[in-house]
């Protein structure tokens, strides 16, 4: 059982990679937003999964990301760098915002970031200068489809690679004791408020990055498409469904819900999110843990699932 | 462009925040009653008031129902509709960890908008019955938030009334100081939490029925003041029910003010702001709350 | 010699009552104490602003001599403090093994020898892997006790060690603390035991109602009539 995991991811890496020469225009982008899905809910489980701390604006990385890398590209940068830096910028918010807002308790945390998608909102619109306020930010066009498509791709295998180190190392450990028990983590000794903000800080890189990414796909921004609730509506739901908290349960989260989405959401934009809604309440209610978590307690899986 | 700023322009803003507010201290006085009693925070508090909204709404259009007399029908419906969330949902929760309430909440704030988008769809709805101002020398009252604050006084009042004078009023505050005690002295914790919630999403009810003449009436109408509910909370600390009263206005006085300096776009900023400062430097709240 | 742990008039308010009200005291190193009292005295109280869990309103707390009343409680940690909870505080999604090894910044390899030797000393080495929160109450109790030696503090603070534990268990326990004390560490348990304070403080606190009604030798403040006025009279 223990070889044939790495074979058969192994076996899944090569189809993917290979997917792109026979593809279509359409199946491409299927995939590639499949990929993105993947990294923006296995980061969400960084912070939220991991520390406990409910983060309800985590949209907001990836529009900064999709605005930095534009602004950068339009300024000649070469896009794998900009996107890059997009998650650098992530990262530096995440530190700015988390930095005040984490030393709260969980409730005063989640108040917090449920304003923020509106603060953002404002700061982009006002910032007409620089980002081009409600008209938007257009890219010089290209179709880079098929590289973004592995870009994509990386960016989601190297999260979930990230989340594989962090449960399984000490600071992954204390980060859970966080969610446990905060209050005898610091009479341990664990310094909560430092863990908090580095596990914040890991989970907006991801998001920053596919914000680039994303950007440089599409050619074209504006505040609303890049700092969309449902985009934080979507996140948490692929994570809660596929188990927060393990490593692969964003992914089955993603997937699953993905396909959920393709098919309702393209026609049923308020019934998909309605459903969506209802998932939510349905998971806390009766699988908490999400399948994977389930599947763990039932059958005494590790906690490397 | 700089203007410049008279006593007069000052006064009007401290009555047009007064004013605000009080509507502010009413929707947050619910969503403190919630958290006091049962440590939930509601998420879903905004699209209680806004399901208010829709029914002075639906009551003025297809009934022609004044809407200030709507709230005697918005408040005891939402009243059982807390309720029923509470039974069903809610109190599944209340034990479990704040993560649980927290994105159940949010769940239940998600799918309440979406029904009320297909149900009503997105289209703006406004209810036209009061417009104008009474205007006394210098100043200015807008007629319509004169009768929204008049109502949210008495509402307000009504609550405190309530909550200090009738045994159920006083159980429901033993019950937000200690579960346990309460439930020593032979007090029913769960009628409280099923009661609580329905008052919580009653007063709601009540603030979306009072700003349904003034503003645009739409499904996502209620995101900002759950919100802004949670800030006034903030502010007045939280389980300190008089502190919300004192935290609406206050922020409706300081979101007028702010107005004088700042254009619209960045004015809206200005609660994340506050709330961010009041975070950062006083966490348990202006006035002396439970954190 | 210096005190490892001083209380100066030490006030802490909840609301309008004051829980801990003008409480000194001082430890020795390597002594044993009690702090007892009734239901409500303050004494959970005053371990958490000890350990800044908490923080007085008023008054000090000095550790070897330095101000500590307004650190976080993971700094007093790294001081030399070790506590353990009234209601047992393990992490229940952590193994046994991960509830020690997640406490000391020492490298990997090291702490897990410590980790291991802690938990054969209790006996516990078969459960190493077992979820913490699967565990007995006895045993979570072992746990929560040998994840406090983990970092080898000096001072250790034990909330109602005896509580829920049984005859020989308490007994390892009690022994467990008298090599502490002879190891040369300070000890100061909350108890309701008078058995067990009895037998094991050298010396007792008596808390009632916040204050500080008693202090001295355990057969002492079992004859002093304030004391028992505070735990049967009133």
């Amino acid at each position: 059982m223990k070889r044939a995991l790495p074979v058969a991811l192994g076996l899944l890496a090569v189809a993917l990679a290979l997917y792109p020469l026979e593809a279509t225009g359409y199946g491409l982008r299927v995939g590639l937003q499949l990929f993105m899905w993947i990294a923006l809910a296995q980061s969400w489980n960084l912070i939220s999964g991991l520390t406990g701390y409910v983060s309800f604006g985590h949209v907001v990385f990836f529009g900064t990301g999709a605005y930095t890398a534009s602004l950068l590209v339009n300024a000649g940068m070469p896009w794998p760098l900009a996107c890059l830096s997009g998650g650098g910028a992530g990262a530096l918010l995440a530190l700015i915002i988390g930095w005040p807002c984490l030393r709260l308790k969980g409730p005063y945390f989640a108040i917090a970031m449920l304003g923020l998608n509106e603060v953002m909102r404002v700061i982009v619109s006002y910032a007409e200068g620089l980002t081009g306020g409600g008209n938007g930010l257009s890219l010089p066009t290209l179709d880079a489809s098929r590289s973004i498509y592995y870009a994509m791709g990386l960016v989601a295998a190297a999260v979930t690679a990230v989340t594989y180190a962090i449960v399984t190392s000490r600071f992954g450990l204390r980060l859970m004791t966080i969610r446990e028990d905060e209050v005898a983590a610091e009479a341990m000794g664990i310094d909560t408020l430092r863990y908090k903000i580095y596990a914040f800080m890991l989970s907006a890189i991801g998001p920053g990055i596919v914000g680039g990414l994303s950007a440089r796909d599409q050619g074209y921004i504006e505040p609303i498409s890049v700092f969309p609730l449902i985009m934080t509506i979507t996140m948490i739901v692929m994570a809660l469904f596929g188990g927060k908290g393990t490593i692969w349960g964003p992914v089955l989260g993603a997937v699953v819900l993905f396909i959920f989405q393709e098919a309702v959401w393209a026609r049923f934009v308020y019934l998909h999110q309605l459903l969506f809604g209802a998932i939510i309440v349905a998971v806390v209610l009766l699988m908490p843990r999400g399948i994977l978590g389930v599947l763990q307690q039932k059958y005494n899986l590790p906690r490397t699932i | 462009m700089s203007v410049l700023i008279t006593p007069a322009m000052v006064g009007q803003v401290v009555i047009s925040g007064l004013l605000a507010g009080s509507i502010y201290a009413l929707v947050a006085l619910g969503l403190g009653l919630i958290f006091g009693v049962m440590r939930v925070l509601n998420v879903a508090h905004g699209p209680l008031m806004m399901l208010g909204a829709y029914t002075t709404f639906w009551l003025f259009q297809r009934f022609g129902l004044n809407p200030y007399l709507s709230v005697l029908v918005s408040m005891p419906l939402l009243f059982l509709i807390g309720v029923a969330l509470q039974r069903f949902l809610v109190r599944r929760v209340v034990d479990a960890p704040e993560l649980s309430s927290l994105l159940l909440t949010f769940g239940l704030s998600i799918a309440l908008v979406n029904l009320a988008q297909l149900a009503f769809t997105s289209d703006l709805r406004s209810v036209e019955y009061l417009t104008g101002s009474f205007v006394v020398g210098p100043f200015a009252f807008s007629k319509p938030r004169l009768a929204a604050c008049a109502f949210a006084v008495t509402i307000t009042a009504g609550s405190f009334l309530f909550l200090r004078g009738t045994r159920l009023g006083k159980a429901i505050r033993a019950v937000s100081q200690s579960r346990e005690v309460a439930q020593v002295c032979g007090i029913d914790v769960q009628r409280i939490h099923l009661l609580t919630f329905g008052l919580g999403s009653a007063l709601a009810a009540a603030g979306g029925s009072l700003v349904a003449v003034m503003v645009a009436i739409q499904p996502e109408m209620g995101q900002i003041y759950t919100f802004k509910s949670f800030l006034v909370i903030v502010l007045g600390g939280a389980g300190n029910y008089p502190g919300a009263l004192l935290g609406g206005l206050l922020l409706g006085l300081v979101e007028q003010l702010s107005s004088l300096f700042l254009t619209a776009q960045v004015n809206e900023a200005v609660a994340y702001v506050l709330l961010v400062l009041v975070l950062l430097i006083r966490p348990t709240g202006l006035l002396k709350g439970r954190v | 010699m210096a005190p490892i742990l001083e209380v100066r008039s030490a006030v802490k308010r909840f609301g309008g009552v004051a829980a801990v009200n003008r409480v000194s005291l001082a430890l020795e190193k390597g002594r044993i104490y009690g702090l007892i009292g009734p239901n409500g005295s303050g004494k959970t109280t005053l371990f958490n602003c000890i350990t800044g869990v908490d923080h007085v309103d008023e008054g000090l707390i000095l550790l070897n001599g330095r101000r500590v009343d307004r650190l976080k409680p993971h700094q007093i940690f790294h001081l030399g403090v070790g506590r353990t909870f009234q209601v047992i505080r393990v992490f229940p999604e952590l193994t046994a093994l991960e509830n020690l090894l997640v406490v000391t910044t020492a490298g990997y390899a090291e702490a897990r020898r410590r980790a291991e030797e802690l938990l054969a000393r209790v006996k516990l080495e078969r459960l190493a892997g077992e979820f913490a929160g699967n565990l007995s109450y006895g045993q979570q109790k072992l746990v929560e006790f040998i994840r406090v030696l983990m970092t080898d503090p000096d001072l250790i603070l034990l909330d109602e060690p005896a509580a829920g534990v049984n005859r020989t268990l308490l007994n390892d326990l009690l022994d467990a603390v008298r090599a502490l004390r002879d190891q040369g560490k300070t000890v100061l348990l909350v108890e309701h035991d008078m058995k067990v304070v009895m037998g094991l403080c050298e010396t007792v606190f008596v808390l009632d109602h916040g204050e500080k009604l008693a202090e001295g030798a355990p057969g002492v403040i079992q004859a002093d009539e304030r004391v028992i006025e505070a735990y049967f009279g009133r």
